[in-house]
């Protein structure tokens, strides 16, 4: 495995990208407007607090974590609901890499690009690893920009209780660690479908496919069905890098060179 | 420098390539003359380790497909049918993919030198998709000889091309003979291969002849020179006829062809015998059968064949 040769293929990626103003845009768009709904929202609370619905869970509620029963009704709902958004804001690193992977391959067919790079010494990996970090980076950049963001933005609009729920070791940990497993997982999820099939639209539907899954889980999490805790998210961390090892594996193992060249018109 | 044994491809049902066995010298250009579907691209794909073979196998600088694909990848630059270049970024971009991931070590310095050799220094920074055809095509040659392979494949490098793109990336391909590279040349251009081959393989599936274009033309028509005479008479065929060294004669309208060997060694001879016989010799030459009049004949004659 040579690592030069993967610096250069995700850099290519990065380039090809930053030229293309859809995919650019699109690279930004959803982290901004996950970032201006929880800010937006803790803005609400501040400044308009008279505006905003009535509390979602008010005082005395039996079952409350002792974080959000010590605090008072207006800063537990505007907890709760940015709770939710923090879920969103982990995803983002998950639905990006899946759309931009999904092109990677067909993309090289299209501009008839794959037998020239496939002629280097490149091996099948080498590409194939060098596509998903192109499109795995920039998204888990743009998520935890977005995590930071949001944290300093909460500091200063929200009031310290508050924070310290919001910015709460879960979220750090899950951003750090589990948003780029997910990440990578998903990249690899985008490349197979782009070198399975030869319609970039097809594949962009396969790939949106694979959310399903992930927003399942949201779903779960959300609906208070599963409870997320640090050591929870810990103890499933083996596991979620076992899943990649294995998406990686199969990434390359399915990668049909010849098929690609001979058969896709 | 390249050496296939027995190379066969087969996809599903359809025999793509069979049993092609070919040796190509080092520093020659080497024509590969076939129709669409021929197997030409499939050959040059297994010879440059794209697609693996399903019978025979080929070594190329000295290195065995199958067993040793990345050094072969290291020693050859393909130019494929299409530019295949990414649109959106620069000449310099585009080439400095392929530099590095070639490992040149001089990464600056080789772009730069191909970008000039190519005259397209000058468009350096522009994205290669408003260049026209040609300017690609030569950025494409420019990316396949970056890493300063030995050995090239080009892929129909003029197809598609206008008349004026063709000839500059013509000359180029002549240059580059002038640097000892060897040369694999597909190409449907006969007058191209005619020019620029030292010696062409016709291939249909199988390999139909191997050989120098001369030899190619010679060995199917042999050789024969027109003489022109200023009065024509049934005699002058007799007389020539005759003579030990001419294999045949057909009488024309205005003299003769006749057929010989060595047109050099016996063309006084055959002068005199005319001039002897009262005939007036206005001119002489030899015959040129172009090579798409002997592609056509050797593609007739494999079709009788396989029929």
């Amino acid at each position: 495995m040579n690592l030069s040769r993967i610096r250069v293929i995700t850099r290519k990626e990065w380039l090809d990208m930053r030229k293309n103003k859809m995919v650019l845009g699109m690279m930004f768009l959803l982290p901004l407007v996950m970032v201006a709904m929880i800010l937006g929202t803790a803005a609400a609370f501040r400044y308009a607090p008279e505006q905003v619905s009535d509390p979602l869970v008010p005082d005395g509620t039996p079952g409350l974590p002792p974080a959000l029963a010590e605090m008072d009704t207006e800063d537990r709902t505007l907890a709760l609901l940015n709770d939710q958004y923090m879920f969103y804001l982990l995803i983002i690193p998950v639905s990006l890499p899946v759309y931009i992977a999904s092109y990677s391959i067909i993309g090289e067919k299209e501009t008839r690009s794959l037998e020239p790079i496939l002629a280097t010494p490149i091996s099948t990996s080498e590409l194939l690893i060098g596509k998903i970090l192109g499109a795995v980076l920039p998204a888990i950049v743009a998520a935890w920009v977005s995590y930071l963001l949001t944290a300093v933005g909460i500091y200063f609009l929200a009031s310290r209780p508050v924070f310290l729920y919001l910015i709460r070791p879960i979220w750090t940990i899950g951003m750090l660690i589990h948003s780029p497993l997910f990440a990578l997982i998903s990249g690899a999820g985008g490349v197979i479908a782009s070198s399975r099939v030869n319609d970039p639209r097809a594949a962009q539907q396969i790939s949106a496919l694979l959310l399903v899954p992930l927003i399942g889980a949201s779903l779960l999490v959300l609906m208070g069905r599963v409870y997320l805790d640090t050591s929870t998210l810990l103890w499933v961390t083996p596991i979620i890098i076992a899943l990649n090892a294995g998406i990686l594996w199969l990434t390359v193992r399915i990668f049909q060179r010849e098929t690609i060249l001979t058969r896709w018109r | 420098m390249i050496r296939a044994k027995g190379l066969s491809k087969r996809f599903g049902d359809n025999l793509a390539v069979d049993d092609v066995s070919l040796e190509v010298r080092q520093g020659e250009v080497f024509g590969f003359l076939g129709p669409n579907g021929a197997g030409k691209t499939t050959t040059v794909r297994m010879l440059t380790t794209l697609v693996a073979p399903t019978g025979g196998t080929a070594w190329v600088n000295g290195h065995q497909i199958g067993s040793a694909d990345a050094q072969v990848r290291a020693s050859v630059g393909l130019l494929t049918e299409a530019p295949g270049l990414y649109p959106r970024l620069t000449a310099v971009e585009n080439l400095g993919i392929y530099a590095e991931l070639h490992g040149v070590e001089d990464v600056p310095g080789q772009v730069r030198r191909y970008l000039t050799l190519l005259e397209l220094w000058d468009r350096r920074d522009e994205p290669v998709g408003g260049f026209s055809k040609g300017m690609q095509q030569k950025l494409a040659i420019a990316r396949a000889l970056l890493h300063e392979p030995p050995a090239l494949f080009l892929d129909e490098p003029t197809a598609a091309l206008d008349p004026e793109a063709a000839r500059v990336v013509r000359d180029f391909v002549d240059e580059l003979r002038g640097e000892g590279r060897t040369i694999f040349l597909c190409t449907h251009n006969l007058d191209e291969a005619d020019r620029l081959c030292d010696r062409v393989a016709v291939i249909r599936q199988r390999l139909i002849r191997v050989d120098t274009p001369a030899n190619l033309r010679h060995g199917l028509y042999g050789r024969s020179v027109r003489v022109r005479l200023a009065k024509m008479t049934p005699a002058l065929e007799d007389i020539v006829a005759a003579l030990p060294f001419v294999r045949s004669v057909t009488p024309l309208e205005s003299g003769l062809r006749v057929a010989l060997d060595e047109p050099e060694t016996h063309n006084p001879d055959l002068v005199r015998a005319l001039v002897a016989a009262g005939a007036a010799v206005q001119y002489l030459e030899e015959e040129a059968h172009s090579l798409e009049q002997v592609y056509f004949d050797l593609m007739a004659e494999s079709r009788e064949a396989a029929a």
